[in-house]
């Protein structure tokens, strides 16, 4: 302790301790030369005499420093600025370098940045480790519960440090105050113990508590997130008590939450919290699900225990609610729910699910880059090494330690790495961007682009492990020489040239069969995207726009009709609009409703009812997706409210349930499947070929299509609205927004969206790994050639005597060529013979992120083996051409 | 280089323990006395550079073992001054102790070769 005060002391005078140093030696060297010009030598040989009792003077302070301060600071920042200047002395080696680390190391911090939203960020509550999620499986979605089954679970204190629900952070209408135009919030329906079991603390008033939180439509309250409150409310010092017309509920304001605090959930985030006693609706109807439950674990039960616990409540329960029907297919089903206990500390996240994995995928890729970017790097090192010798066998014979020179180097590789990777952050912050746009609509708000301390350590963290890596295999091998032969030898490089030469093609080698595996990781995330591209999703979505409405309120199911009537006739009428129409759910909108049905006649359901997806349309449906009824026809407006059922079928459905007719106009169907001949007739007037409508990769399943108004609709849902027109959207959708706010400024229009880009989203990720392994591919495949090149070239310059000779000796210049050629194409094939097997291997890794591709898959192969020649050729070629360019007499000259 | 490699390496520590005796018996002392005296008591069987002395001296400072001022010598020149602490005092029994079972120790094995 004492002994580190001191040093660090002598840290900030180094030049007050030097003079006194100097001045001690020169008190000693006086008092020695004294004593030996007393014994009668000349003053000029005693002085001489003193010296050399002395010792090396110079040596000893440098000693006396080292042992003084910290003296590694002192010399770290000595050899920095070395280092600076030695690299400001190069700048294409500099700019290279820096510029290949940037590329690598940006790379790295982009998709850990992702990583790190998705997978590392804990919540920001209390012990947020200790969080659960019970998340229910099987039947009407996952994930979401009923507000009775969180009841039950929330009857276990044994298990749990209380159990709380929330709603999914819903876009509501929001309405500060004053003006009529429509707003949106995100709000969230929450149990009153919330903020408790969280352990949220409030940032002003007070949040919620079960007393808030009793009865139906009795609470009408809300807690702002703190950023709501700041962004949107313009931080109104008078918020509390103040009221808010929040879903066209008036909410009095009772508090602020804590600072940071944006709800439970990864991708969405809660504006305002409002009781889940001011649903509208039947809070305790077992049917419906709409709320996550989510627990605190008692740090004592272990969590194989409370799966098995919840369990057993979870059974319990379902036998309570459903088991008078578990002889029903209904019953069957709803008995099969299950509940998973999860997780829950980093927040809950869809996101996740889909995109975990393929985040892993694109870690690894960039990884990979990044080798290959410190190979490159290592690469210029070692040929700049070889162009210091002299530098360096000088510094040796000045008395530089090896140690120290290693040092020096290192320091200079640590410049390089962070000049790297602040120009990297650059290119990571907009590479993040980029990314972004792959995410679904509204997945991408909460990942911030702006870096935290985790992101801004693991650059810091990869920068300094790459400068390692790619700066003590040439720092060893620069400063393993014997400096007499080297200052001997004057400039050239005879010294170790041989292994040094070697080692270079190593990292090629290493560089090409890394690329290959990344160019043919590429190919095969290309060609799974190119195979979903190409499936007929059975409609066009070209030219189609999607929207939804948002309606007040008060308005009923004859109010919506009616105002879609008008919009209807508006917008058809419209130059440009070719057809309107709407279905529930729509086109990608992610799922389907599923209905059980008998079809009189039909083997397949004479025992029992079978299910099939029923999809609620308008008139004009198949129109606006380009498609053209096979048989009979498909709905019009006289349709919407005629008393006879009708139904539009799929080819699906006629191969399930007529194998052996052609034609099902005519046939009959019922909704009621309680008897094997079914009950009211729902007569088909239609036939539609397959359509996808939820995704490229499902299969067909048999459909049946019924006019909106007389199906699903009973459940209230507003459908997705449909237009057809070639027009841009930058215009249409302003031509769309005129013509319904001179319908009714109230209705406002939400979620706009081309179906082409609805497509897109539901293949977000395999565009996005497909477009980003491509990026890396192409980068790793820069990267190499220049690696190659610069291999290369160095061949080429350190041979040109021996090529003039060759030259002079009447060599053809094509053989010279060839010469060079063939030693850049035997590096390459040594790279592609290690990359192929690693390549498949990696592409096994992925292949679950493949659609209808196999990781060994040859075309794949092949094109990644033509695009390394190609590249290989061409980073060869130029430093060959030059070889054969070379003239015999300038070459010997040289020499 | 030749002409020292009769004479034996000064031992790792052995040169603080003769530093701290020679300022016991001496009192406090520059640089210059310590180097004198030091080669006066070894009586030529060790060669020393003068200069390792101060690395040497700096390190003890450090431990604590010794306190440097600055003085004026015999002749009224301004010369730094050494002074033993309380804790170097204790180090020297601590490294006699240590010498003498070292010493011991090695004369068995000396005369058990005999």
């Amino acid at each position: 302790m004492h002994t580190l005060w001191k040093r660090l002391a002598a840290l900030f005078s180094p030049g007050r301790r030097d003079r006194d140093l100097s001045e001690e030696v020169e008190v000693h060297l006086e008092m020695r030369a004294a004593e030996l010009r007393e014994q009668g030598i000349a003053p000029d040989a005693s002085r001489a005499q003193a010296r050399r009792e002395f010792g090396g003077i110079e040596q000893m302070k440098e000693h006396y420093r080292e042992r003084r301060g910290l003296p590694w600071v002192e010399t770290l920042a000595k050899d920095a600025v070395y280092g600076l200047r030695g690299l400001r002395r190069n700048p294409v080696f500099t700019a290279a370098a820096v510029l290949s680390l940037a590329l690598g190391i940006g790379a790295n911090t982009a998709i850990f940045s992702f990583i790190n939203t998705l997978m590392l960020r804990m919540l920001p509550v209390e012990k947020p480790q200790e969080l659960l999620n019970l998340y229910r499986t099987g039947g009407w979605g996952s994930g979401f519960a009923s507000y009775p089954l969180y009841l039950e679970f929330r009857k276990h204190d044994d298990l749990f440090n209380g159990v709380f629900a929330r709603s999914g952070a819903d876009k509501v209408r929001f309405d500060p105050g004053g003006g009529n135009r429509v707003e949106f919030a995100q709000r969230e329906l929450v149990s009153g113990n919330y903020f408790g079991v969280l352990g949220v603390k409030p940032a002003m008033g007070r949040l919620f508590t079960d007393e808030d939180n009793r009865a139906p439509q009795a609470h009408p309250l809300a807690v702002l997130s703190f950023e709501f409150w700041r962004n949107r409310l313009g931080q109104d010092p008078a918020i509390l008590g103040r009221v808010l017309t929040v879903d066209e509920q008036r909410l009095t304001v009772i508090g602020v939450a804590a600072p940071g605090f944006r709800g439970v959930e990864v991708e969405s985030h809660a504006d305002m919290w409002v009781p889940a006693m001011m649903l509208r609706g039947n809070i305790m109807e077992p049917g419906m699900h709409w709320v996550w439950i989510m627990a605190r674990r008692r740090p004592a039960v272990p969590k194989g225990r409370v799966q098995a616990a919840a369990n057993t409540i979870m059974q319990r329960y379902l036998m309570s609610v459903y088991g008078r029907q578990r002889e029903t297919a209904f019953g069957k089903w709803a008995l099969e729910q299950k509940i998973e206990v999860r997780e829950a500390g980093l927040g809950l996240s869809m996101l996740r699910e889909t995109f975990g994995k393929p985040l892993a995928i694109l870690m690894a890729a960039v990884g990979l880059v990044l080798l290959i970017a410190c190979a490159n790097v290592a690469n210029l090192l070692i040929a700049r090494g070889a162009a210091r010798q002299r530098e360096i066998a000088m510094r040796f014979s000045l008395g530089a330690t090896r140690r120290r020179l290693v040092r020096q180097w290192l320091i200079e590789s640590l410049l390089l790495a962070l000049s790297g990777s602040i120009l990297g952050l650059a290119f990571a912050i907009w590479g993040e961007r980029y990314l972004l746009l792959f995410l679904p609509e509204g997945a991408g708000e909460s990942f911030s682009v702006t870096p935290d301390t985790k992101v801004l350590g693991f650059t810091l963290g990869i920068s300094v492990v790459s400068a390692i890596l790619f700066g003590l295999a040439p720092a060893l091998r620069a400063t393993s020489l014997d400096p007499a032969a080297a200052l001997k030898d004057g400039a050239s490089q005879q010294t170790g040239r041989g292994s040094r030469a070697g080692f270079r093609k190593v990292l090629v080698v290493v560089q090409v069969a890394l690329s290959v595996v990344l160019v043919a990781v590429a190919g095969l995330f290309a060609q799974s995207l190119a195979g979903l591209r190409g499936i007929n999703p059975g409609f066009s979505a070209q030219n189609v726009f999607t929207f939804s409405l948002d309606y007040p309120r008060g308005w009923h199911k004859p109010d919506k009709e009616k105002h879609r009537e008008l919009l209807r006739a508006g917008l058809t009428a419209l130059p440009g609009i070719a057809s309107f129409s709407y279905g529930m759910p729509g086109p990608y909108r992610g799922g389907s409703w599923r209905s059980g049905i008998r079809v009189p006649g039909s083997a397949r359901t004479a025992r029992e009812g079978v299910e099939v997806e029923e999809q609620g349309i308008g008139p004009a449906y198949f129109a606006t997706l380009g498609v053209r009824p096979s048989r009979g026809r498909e709905f019009d407006e006289t349709d919407l409210r005629a008393p006879r059922k009708i139904a539009i079928v799929n080819e699906a459905f006629v191969r399930e349930f007529f194998p052996e007719i052609q034609d099902p106009v005519g046939r009959v169907l019922s909704f009621d499947d309680s008897k094997p001949e079914g009950g009211e007739p729902t007569y088909i007037v239609g036939l539609v070929r397959d359509i996808l409508h939820d995704g490229l990769k499902t299969r067909a399943k048999s459909a049946v299509y019924v006019p909106f108004e007389q199906g699903v609709s009973a459940m209230e849902l507003d459908p997705t609205l449909l237009v057809r027109s070639p027009l841009p959207v930058g215009s249409l959708l302003p031509a769309i927004r005129r013509e319904l706010s001179r319908l009714n400024p109230e209705v406002a229009l939400t979620e706009p969206r081309t179906l082409r880009e609805r497509v897109d989203d539901s293949i977000f990720v395999e565009r996005a790994v497909a477009t980003l392994c491509g990026f890396f591919g192409g980068l790793a495949l820069l990267l190499a050639g220049v690696g190659i090149y610069g291999v290369m070239a160095y061949a080429v310059a350190r041979r040109t005597a021996e090529i003039g000779l060759r030259i002079a000796l009447g060599a053809a210049p094509a053989k010279i060529e060839w010469m060079v050629l063939r030693d850049g194409l035997l590096l390459i094939a040594a790279g592609v013979v290690i990359g192929l097997p690693l390549s498949v291997a990696a592409g096994r890794i992925s292949a679950s992120l493949l659609y209808d591709v196999k990781p060994n898959n040859p075309s794949t192969l092949a094109f990644t083996v033509t695009v390394l020649l190609a590249m290989g050729l061409l980073a060869a070629w130029l430093p060959a051409r030059r070889a054969a360019a070379v003239e015999p007499v300038e070459a010997l000259r040289h020499e | 280089m030749s002409t020292r490699s009769a004479k034996p390496d000064l031992l790792q520590g052995t040169l603080d323990l003769m530093v701290l005796r020679t300022l016991e018996t001496m009192g406090a002392q520059h640089g210059f006395g310590l180097a004198q005296r030091i080669q006066q008591i070894s009586a030529g069987l060790l060669e020393l550079n003068q200069g390792t002395l101060y690395p040497a001296l700096l390190r003890l400072e450090q431990r604590g073992w010794i306190v440097s001022r600055w003085g004026a010598s015999d002749n009224n020149r301004r010369a730094k001054f050494y002074e033993l602490t309380k804790a170097g005092r204790k180090q020297i029994a601590r490294e006699e102790h240590e010498w003498a079972r070292t010493v011991a120790l090695m004369q068995r094995f000396l005369r058990a070769a005999e």
